[in-house]
């Protein structure tokens, strides 16, 4: 049909929904013309890498963008060292490499910097690490004395090994875009949550979106005032003391609402869980999780199949890998959204418009 | 040393001033500090003060018994900012008070003139006393090409040779990631709450209100230490544009006493709408505080106008007289300040209890 060959990764199986967004529900600003566009680059300097934390949804993107993943080889010797090359010249190109420095943190973050140390030395003309989940986020402030901030030295890194610019999705803090000296596009994945929902047919008199902390606030406060002015709610987690346990409030009311829970990460899921049951004990009707960065680091799985949730809506900035579905879970792609950011990094055309 | 004078305010009504003073200075501040670093006279600490909050330097260097050093800051016609330090500071570990308060790029470039003063005359180490820090407001890109100012700021101090910073309340506590050097981030919070204690409201009466859904983990934080009061939270949306922002009280205060916690008070219009809509949800009283009074107009003609039972401030930012009003409380930091720089010049830590908790050691 004209597209560039691509090799799309096989059909995953399992019972996760995955909508892969393909060309005929692309919303009007993801215009065909982008695509129709890229073909006719064929002398285009623009070179998309991908590292090994998650080469699925590189090779999602660079499907989107029209363009074949660049060779690179990978590997680790016996002793743990990462070892990098590129199988193709990226002199003189603006190059992106598509990293989440995702679990196995530092060993995704340390193959990231030599990546982009080798297309400095490779005389890339513009590197650029795309961090779909940016590992340590969420050290981003010392809460006690004598603390690293790890956040900040993570940027430190990423800068120091030869980046020019990073993209990253939904880092944890706001702030943590202020870690860097080098521009920072931080794209946020909430529309894609948010365009999912509206294809749910929630009555928006039913809903109420729901903070499992009071961290996370601000964040669900911007979720519920895109879904018409959603009210708010926010579990409230204190110790009374040391080696008591924790008791949950809720500040708002859920009765006989559709709780949307909202938060950025879903780790262990103790914070979430702990909070849809409380919404449940205070007549929530239904309770749906959503985040971007499904980390599910154990025993998260178990806690988000026991039945709490109707849904559990997450992103595939990380992989999830199959052992690890369950009926409830919904993965959305952030591929699109990330594809359409990086030809306009590339272009030099407008990135926030995105999100208007 | 000379201390200052007494604040006075002509008029009658006298604003709520605790001074610290000997007799109710904290076990923890214990005399045996003034003593010791009176008998310190080869000390090597300096304490200089810029032009911005001269009083608060003055009760800084009371605290650690000591002269403030003597510097000449003065502006030329044009404007430019000239400083001279008029004693040797070579080999001394100098210590800079300036909040960049309004006129906060006054202010910033008088500090940053300072430190450069203080680097290229040998000091050892400098590190610059912020207590108040502009910008920091300035912590995020909310849209796009938008500058990241509170960064902007740490990078100018840091490149002007700033070896280390002691701040306040920084309205992010990300922001002390902004720096390379180390950051000593220091809380007002437990001076205001030593002062709420002693007014004995009983804690089954209180409830912490958050002015907005950005302060509600800072609130949270202030709860707990209130003998884990409930929280509330005041959430303010606009449902169009140009159209009236609409209130909604997020948790209930009926029949309480509320206090609403924020970092600073600027126009005062987000805790005064705040308020009204506190009073009608039902609360008996409403209580204002905050570690930052930055107070730009309207703020004083919204916050006496009889919506608050208290309004409860520190001196991290200086309050002219004019600006007095009947249910303003001004705390002070100084002996605050001047611990965490007794501690830091030592390269001391300690183990008393109030301040391992503030993440200063």
């Amino acid at each position: 049909s004209g597209y560039a060959k691509c090799n799309l990764p096989k059909a995953l199986n399992g019972n996760a929904r995955v909508p892969i967004i393909n060309e005929t529900t692309i919303p009007k600003f993801f215009d065909s013309s982008r695509l129709e566009k890229s073909v006719s680059r064929n002398n285009t300097k623009l070179k998309l890498f991908s590292g090994t934390a998650n080469p699925a949804l590189s090779q999602e993107i660079a499907w989107y963008m029209g363009l074949e993943l660049g060779k690179v080889s990978i590997k680790r010797f016996a002793d743990g060292e990462i070892y990098v090359q590129l199988k193709e010249s990226v002199r003189g190109c603006d190059v992106f490499l598509v990293q989440p420095t995702c679990t196995p943190t530092n060993e995704n973050l340390m193959e990231l910097l030599i990546m982009v140390d080798a297309c400095r030395r490779a005389s890339a003309k513009k590197v650029t690490a795309v961090i779909p989940y940016f590992g340590y986020a969420r050290a981003d402030r010392k809460t006690q004395g004598r603390e690293s901030i790890a956040a900040k030295l993570v940027a430190n890194l990423i800068t120091e090994a030869g980046a020019d610019r990073v993209l990253a999705c939904d880092l944890h803090s706001g702030q943590s875009m202020g870690y860097f000296d080098i521009p920072v596009d931080h794209v946020y994945c909430q529309p894609v949550i948010l365009d999912y929902l509206a294809s749910k047919s929630i009555s928006s008199e039913d809903l109420v979106v729901v903070s499992p902390d009071v961290g996370g606030v601000a964040r669900a406060r911007a979720f519920a005032k895109k879904l018409s002015d959603a009210p708010l709610a926010i579990v409230d987690k204190r110790r009374h003391g040391h080696n008591v346990a924790e008791v949950m409030n809720l500040i708002g009311d859920v009765k006989g609402k559709v709780a949307v829970m909202v938060d950025d990460i879903i780790d262990t899921a103790g914070t979430i869980v702990k909070g849809a049951a409380l919404l449940h004990e205070e007549g929530a009707r239904e309770v749906y999780a959503c985040c971007t960065h499904a980390v599910f680091s154990p025993p998260a799985i178990e806690r988000l199949s026991s039945g709490l949730l109707q849904e559990v809506i997450v992103t595939n900035t990380l992989p999830v890998a199959e052992k690890n579905y369950f009926p409830q879970l919904t993965i959305l792609s952030v591929a699109n959204l990330l594809g359409e950011t990086i030809w306009r990094v590339h272009d030099d055309s407008s990135v926030s418009s995105i999100f208007l």
